[in-house]
């Protein structure tokens, strides 16, 4: 089944075709899924290699349940989360608001596009230990890393989206009479969500980044923290859980931001 | 593909406005430093713990005398082409592997995209166990942040071929080989680019966590070295030269997309 081979002219993108596709892909994907942790297991459990080096599902499975359990995970997951909230809600805020003005007043813009261009393109978990210096050990360090490094994809793709909206809409508020504030409101806004949203998503992952970073470096308490500590007692299967709860927590908020774009701009929704 | 690519910034056209847009970005640079100079200047901040443009300026001078800073830059760099250069050898590789035959493609999805999803950095310590302390375990990361990018456009590329054209070199009695050399690698460059750019940004951010976290040398450990000996001016040098570096990759994909615009037109 190789492109090369096939020729797909036929016409026989018909539905059909394509849940067969789906229910292949689907099919192949989980068997190769559970062979791989087949084969985990059976290498961790009997040593082949050493299993304090990469473990094996079971024991990371029991080892979730355990810190679950014991409220290891729920305490210090508390942590984060509100680190995180104190970071991110901030950088939506700020990032519509900047990125408002930004597309308003292109002078603004270029003021600030150094500044802008530099924040986007360096590795912005370089600017953790001056973060650290400069705020704190502790949880003020962790929300102001989660705002650097969200704010500039919101600031930048709610610029993109409103300097995207359709002209005829601007003009069509202005001709029934709206103001500037309106015009924003009821046009400028509305039109950029989906660009502003698509930020927000690549927001989330950076933002996990820089708390992770940020926690690991220095900090009390924290997922990051928990990272550190099992890391220097080479803790493969605690590792493992943590890596699983903040990627199952990334996967969950940007489900839940799709959820919420869907049901607040229907409109707005990508094929 | 929208969550893989911000969108671009909107960019003027004449030049005009980009004599506008250069000076007014000259200003704003300026004032931001005049205002953080004035307040360290004015008490208004602690020079020391926050430290301030003047400061930074001859803690410059003085890393460079040294030739300290050069020795970081040239280890980060050896890190950084390393494992990009795997990333992208790896990456181009198994992308086309994955667009040509469907069975690898859905067998090495899973894998794949929980690469991209899951916050890479929190196996650090796992890679550290794995490969040791240093050069290994910093390229090891670089790699595995930004191959996925590498591989996930390669394979939109290879699915974007028009299948006229591999039919076509067929019929005229072309091997396999010829049909990846001849079409598939042409037609699916420009993807391919762009993962790289994004790779870059990526194997960038790869080098400095894995320095910051499990090295001894390059710019990333120079920034923690400095900030555990609150030496702040001096950790702004390391840092600055990692935004110019981040700066100039950004400039050369620009440069580069531009280039394959007017190829392509």
């Amino acid at each position: 089944m190789s492109v090369l081979a096939q020729a797909p002219v036929d016409g026989g993108s018909s539905w059909i075709a394509l849940a067969r596709r789906r229910s292949a892909r689907a099919v192949v994907g989980f068997t190769a899924v559970a062979l791989f942790l087949i084969a985990w297991q059976i290498a961790g459990a009997n040593e082949f290699i050493r299993s304090d080096l990469i473990s094996y599902p079971s024991e990371v499975a029991a080892t979730l349940l355990q810190m679950t359990a014991s409220g290891e995970l729920g305490s210090n997951l508390a942590v984060s989360l509100q680190e995180f909230i104190q970071g991110f809600l901030p950088a939506i805020a700020v990032g519509i608001a900047a990125g408002t003005a930004f597309a308003l007043s292109t002078r603004l813009h270029y003021l600030f596009e150094p500044l802008i261009v530099a924040l986007n393109t360096s590795p912005i978990i370089a600017f953790v230990p001056i973060v650290v210096v400069w705020f704190g050990v502790g949880t003020q360090s962790k929300a102001i890393m989660v705002f650097l490094a969200a704010v500039i994809p919101i600031v930048i793709n709610t610029m993109t989206g409103i300097t995207q909206v359709h002209e005829s809409w601007i003009r069509a508020c202005r001709a029934f009479g709206a103001s500037q504030a309106q015009v924003i409101v009821k046009a400028m806004l509305p039109g950029a969500l989906p660009s502003v949203m698509v930020g927000v998503r690549l927001a989330v992952g950076r933002a996990i980044v820089g708390l992770i970073a940020a926690e690991m470096y220095v900090s009390v308490r924290g997922i990051g923290r928990l990272i550190q500590v099992y890391s220097t007692s080479e803790r493969a299967a605690e590792i493992f859980v943590l890596v699983a709860v903040v990627a199952t927590f990334g996967f969950l908020l940007v489900t839940l931001l799709r959820r919420l774009e869907s049901l607040i701009a229907p409109w707005s929704l990508e094929p | 593909m929208s969550e893989i690519g911000m969108a671009p910034a909107p960019r003027p056209e004449a030049s005009a406005p980009r004599r506008e847009q250069l000076v007014l970005g000259i200003i704003g640079t300026l004032a931001f430093l005049v205002i953080w100079e004035a307040a360290a200047r004015f008490d208004l901040i602690n020079p020391v713990v926050v430290s301030n443009p003047s400061r930074i300026a001859a803690a410059f001078v003085s890393q460079l005398q040294s030739g300290e800073i050069l020795g970081d830059l040239a280890v980060s760099l050896i890190e950084f082409t390393a494992g990009f250069g795997l990333s992208l050898v790896v990456g181009i590789g198994l992308g086309i592997a994955m667009g040509l035959n469907r069975l690898t493609e859905y067998a090495v999805d899973p894998f794949v995209w929980f690469l991209y999803s899951s916050p890479l950095i929190a196996f650090y310590p796992l890679i550290i166990v794995w490969l040791g302390f240093g050069f290994a375990t910093v390229v090891a990361i670089t790699f595995l942040l930004s191959f996925v990018s590498v591989v996930v456009n390669t394979v939109a590329g290879v699915h974007g071929v028009d299948p006229q054209l591999v039919r076509a070199v067929r019929a005229f009695g072309g091997t396999r080989l010829d049909v990846i050399r001849k079409v598939i690698l042409p037609a699916a460059v420009p993807l391919i680019i762009a993962g790289m750019r994004i790779g870059l940004g990526r194997a960038l951010h790869g080098v400095v966590l894995g320095e910051m976290f499990s090295s001894n040398a390059g710019l990333g450990y120079r920034i923690t070295f400095y900030a555990a000996h609150l030496r702040t001016a001096d950790v702004f040098v390391p840092l600055v030269i990692l935004v110019v570096i981040g700066l100039m990759i950004n400039q050369l994909g620009n440069a580069v997309e531009t280039r394959l615009q007017a190829w392509r037109a």
